[in-house]
């Protein structure tokens, strides 16, 4: 007994959660603020948030410069590179989506300072997900994740959307996390172990479990977990109501941070726990990925609601990021890690410019109400285009380096028609981003935009997201060098 | 096979003798009551019934058994009927962890005064009386009746509420005996009795017993000037005698209770054990018959301010207070 | 192990059958002229109006959501409450984080209002 209490203890090394120890630890302080501060008042509250953030920043820069790999809670928990990568991600995505909240939120009339402690929650459940080396941890982190997120989505309480889109979002959620728990439970059942690397070792010394129908469907159920929380189709039919009921920072959010969070654990699973199982689970994937990247690039055409636009193409985007897990060697996976980090500072970008130039509630977010917006506002017309190029994947932007990566590595593996199918989706994505700019810039203006106003978080919020998109675009090399040490 | 059977039969006689004595118990609290609060109030009490009242209770038990037996219409006939028997039932199962004195020898037989000394009893009994709640809830929502649902909804949340304190104020008497079992808890008081070691403690359990208890001043599931008869308004009969018994069964639990946490069991000078058990238990109920005689009644919002926001955080800084000094006082 | 259990069971089949047969006995015996009026939920005699199925105070939602956190901290402090001496130091630390944490959880629900009745 005194053993195992030394064990505990040995084994515990919270030097290995210290980035989202810390987040936490932030968010119940930022609830305890919320209530003690005068009802309305949330702006400290977002800043108090914004250094948890960077005190975050600097425990995984301190991560990512010790380069051994953490391992903590009897390991269950490792903070390996790829961890601090994703943690990367993670942080730039809260941090974004912070800094455009304070005045979105009291434009629609939702001054609550939940608001900010639930992202640091959910950001913090995300850490898990990439660090967890264990499917409990995993499935722990994603429900800190998820739960946070579906208040989150349901936020404005008064508003019929967002309503929808938190209980569609839980719903769903709760569906598809029943069927990652009951994939956890056939693997456990085949490998008597919950231990990723375990089931990985113990299916590589028993070929014959590999045949086992209870593998296969355990597989399948959790990646069907997975693929929900990805948005990929066929089980995207979420996404679109709930990326346009939800507050738009929250939409922002989730298209990037939950999601890289999901794709992360996807990936680890994948690639540790079931490598074995690799032409089983790339033909799923890749039949998988085209179909995720031509249904959503072919209804982002039609839609006429910018916000919901770009719902459809976040789950294109999602389909560009398994082209890299199905090719699944190293360029390719390092070019996930890639394309999530440019993903997250494209779309946050975007999404930040489409908060500002919206008005309360936010109906004049279509085509018709971006007319003439390139003239009237230069500075944000110009943010948005290039976060639209980015997103088309054109150089020489994030986006572009990005797709490189993510096709290139699908070439080398061999997969050319998969390249060449992405390559053919981005050129579809071209139309509907194209129009947008169309609008902006070739019709006449029908408003003055005189009601934005340039609130200074999201204004640094666009210029960080400006400044990564660029620089990831025109000097990828470094970050590229760092994903590629991240990946195992 | 003989073996089993010594065992089953030593079982039989406990049960029969634990029933006949608490059921009569509770009868005759039923009766004590009455007379109790009748002369503090300067009555009489029930004095017609044979000799000063004596076969009062008898008289209830055949007057209750013989009334109709009316399930109103629109209730939801199953649950209605199945509420009263699962309030008795609770409160009699309860009985089994209760040691009521040493282990005894009889005839060669080691025979321990309880019926089965659990190493859980600490857990079997929390979680018969979280079942209780039961009773009551689907009691009062299956009447049909508003004032049963009212009733039925306010005891809900006051019993989870005050089981919360109950429930805290029982950690550092765990963590003085080191056991869940009743039996090791009352060994531990073999020189002192725990209410001298954790006076505030005692308060605490002992203010959650009464509320759990469903008496005054907590009696505000029942409080007959608003709302008729609380969650048994629409029972009669010998349902109603259920419910009836089983309260008075769950006073003498929860007496038992108080007893064996901090009160020192059976521990006790000169009279044999048992008596000395017998005697904490009516002691704590009459207490609780006094308190009756004494309180007025709580108002709803202050029962739930009082559970929440003053017995809540106190217990729990005991525990953490009373744990940490022994933690300290280990080996610190 | 389980025979631990066996007078238990014993009980429960006596608390039953004390319970069914009571009820049993008194129909036997007790008479059945029912009536519409006495059939009917009591309302101190006047007409019945609305439904007793009806909605009641979203208050006793939380309430019971609220339990079930506490609820949940007081089971966990159980297990410790008779391990602590072998868990010593490192039990009690454990311990201290988890209430503080739900600590930081009641003090919110308290200033949220979820506990206030008027």
């Amino acid at each position: 007994m005194e053993n195992l209490v030394q064990a505990a203890l040995a084994n515990v090394n919270f030097s290995a959660i210290m980035p989202s120890l810390v987040l936490v630890c932030f968010g119940m302080a930022l609830l305890l603020i919320g209530v003690f501060s005068r009802r309305g008042r949330t702006t400290h509250i977002a800043w108090i948030s914004i250094i948890g953030l960077v005190i975050t920043g600097i425990y995984t820069y301190i991560d990512w410069v010790n380069p051994e790999t953490q391992f903590g809670f009897a390991g269950h928990v490792a903070q390996d590179n790829f961890a601090v990568f994703f943690n990367i991600i993670f942080i730039a995505a809260a941090g974004l989506t912070i800094l455009i909240s304070d005045d979105y939120l009291k434009r629609e009339g939702y001054p609550i300072s939940e608001y900010y402690a639930l992202i640091l929650f959910s950001t913090a459940g995300a850490m898990w997900m990439a660090s967890g080396t264990d499917l409990m941890t995993i499935f722990l982190g994603l429900e800190v994740l998820s739960i946070s997120l579906y208040v989150l989505a349901g936020m404005f309480r008064n508003d019929v959307r967002s309503n929808e889109a938190g209980l569609k979002y839980f719903l769903l959620g709760a569906f598809s996390t029943g069927f990652l728990l009951y994939g956890v439970a056939l693997l456990y059942g085949v490998a008597g172990t919950t231990n990723v690397a375990d089931i990985g070792m113990y299916l590589s010394a028993h070929k014959a479990a590999l045949g086992n129908p209870m593998t296969i469907a355990g597989m399948v159920l959790l990646s069907t977990g997975f693929m929900f929380k990805i948005a990929i189709v066929p089980f995207h039919m979420w996404t679109p109501d709930v990326y346009q009921g939800a507050p738009t920072p929250i939409t922002a959010f989730m298209s990037a941070g939950p999601k890289a969070a999901a794709i992360a654990a996807f990936l680890r699973i994948l690639m540790f726990g079931l490598p074995e199982l690799h032409a089983e689970w790339g033909a799923m994937l890749w039949l998988l990925a085209v179909l995720t990247m031509t249904v959503g690039n072919f209804i982002a055409i039609s839609q006429t609601n910018i916000k919901r636009m770009l719902a459809y193409s976040s789950i294109a985007h999602a389909g560009y990021a398994l082209v890299g897990l199905v090719a699944a060697n190293e360029v390719g996976l390092s070019g996930i890690l890639y394309y999530m980090l440019a993903y997250t500072f494209m779309n946050i970008g975007a999404f930040a410019v489409l908060i500002l130039a919206g008005k309360q509630g936010e109906e004049n977010l279509t085509l018709d109400g971006f007319a003439g917006f390139g003239y009237k506002r230069p500075f944000l017309g110009v943010a948005l285009c290039v976060f639209l190029f980015s997103l088309m994947g054109l150089p020489p932007t994030a986006g572009f380096a990005g797709k490189f990566y993510v096709f290139a590595g699908a070439v080398k593996a061999g997969y050319i028609w998969l390249a060449i199918i992405g390559v053919l989706n981005s050129a579809v994505s071209l139309y509907y981003y194209l129009r947008v700019m169309v609008y902006m810039y070739f019709r006449e203006p029908t408003e003055d935009y005189s009601w934005i106003s340039m609130p200074v978080g999201a204004v640094i919020s666009i210029v960080i997201a400006l400044f990564g998109v660029l620089y990831l675009g025109l000097l990828p090399d470094c970050v590229m060098e760092m994903a590629k040490m991240s990946i195992f | 096979m003989n073996d089993i059977l010594i065992t089953l039969l030593i079982i039989i006689i406990k049960l029969g003798l634990i029933f006949a004595v608490v059921l009569t118990m509770a009868a005759y609290l039923v009766l004590a009551e009455r007379k109790i609060l009748a002369r503090m109030q300067l009555r009489y009490g029930p004095n017609r019934v044979g000799p000063f009242g004596m076969f009062q209770p008898v008289a209830d038990l055949i007057k209750m058994l013989t009334k109709e037996d009316v399930c109103p219409a629109g209730a939801d006939k199953y649950l209605f009927l199945f509420a009263p028997g699962l309030a008795a039932v609770t409160a009699l199962m309860s009985l089994a962890v209760v040691p009521f004195g040493p282990t005894i020898e009889i005839f060669g037989q080691q025979v321990p005064q309880v019926v089965c000394d659990l190493n859980i009893g600490v857990l079997y009994f929390l979680g018969l009386s979280s079942l209780a709640v039961y009773g009551i809830a689907l009691g009062g929502w299956a009447s049909n009746s508003k004032y049963a649902l009212l009733a039925s909804i306010r005891g809900l949340a006051q019993l989870i509420s005050y089981e919360l304190s109950m429930g805290l104020a029982v950690v550092p008497i765990i963590m003085a005996a080191r056991s869940f079992s009743l039996t090791d808890i009352v060994m531990a008081q073999e020189s002192l009795p725990f209410v001298l070691i954790y006076p505030e403690t005692f308060l605490i359990f002992f203010v959650s017993v009464a509320a759990e208890s469903k008496r005054i001043p907590f009696d505000l599931p029942e409080a007959e000037n608003e709302l008729v008869a609380g969650f048994h308004t629409e029972y009669s009969g010998m349902r109603f005698g259920l419910f009836f018994v089983g309260e008075y069964i769950n006073m003498i639990i929860l007496g038992s209770m108080t007893t064996i946490f901090f009160l020192g069991g059976w521990h006790g000078p000169l009279l044999p054990p048992i008596f000395w058990f017998l005697f904490k238990v009516l002691g704590v109920a009459f207490v609780f018959i006094w308190m009756r005689g004494t309180m007025p009644r709580f108002r709803y919002d202050q029962l739930m301010h009082f559970g929440w926001k003053v017995l809540m955080p106190i217990a729990l800084l005991d525990v953490v207070v009373r744990g940490g000094f022994m933690v300290w006082s280990l080996g610190g | 192990m389980l025979d631990n259990y066996l007078p238990i069971l014993v009980l429960v089949a006596i608390a039953f059958a004390f319970a069914a047969g009571s009820v049993v006995f008194s129909r036997l015996v007790g008479q059945k002229k029912p009536s519409v009026v006495k059939l009917a939920p009591y309302e101190c005699g006047m007409p019945l109006f609305g439904t007793a199925r009806d909605r009641f105070s979203i208050k006793f939602y939380i309430i019971a959501m609220l339990f079930i956190v506490f609820d949940i901290e007081v089971v966990f402090l159980y297990p410790w409450s008779v391990m602590f001496k072998r868990l010593g130091m490192f039990g009690f630390a454990e311990m201290g984080v988890f209430i503080v944490i739900l600590f930081v959880g009641y003090v919110y629900v308290w200033k949220k209002g979820a506990l206030e009745w008027e």
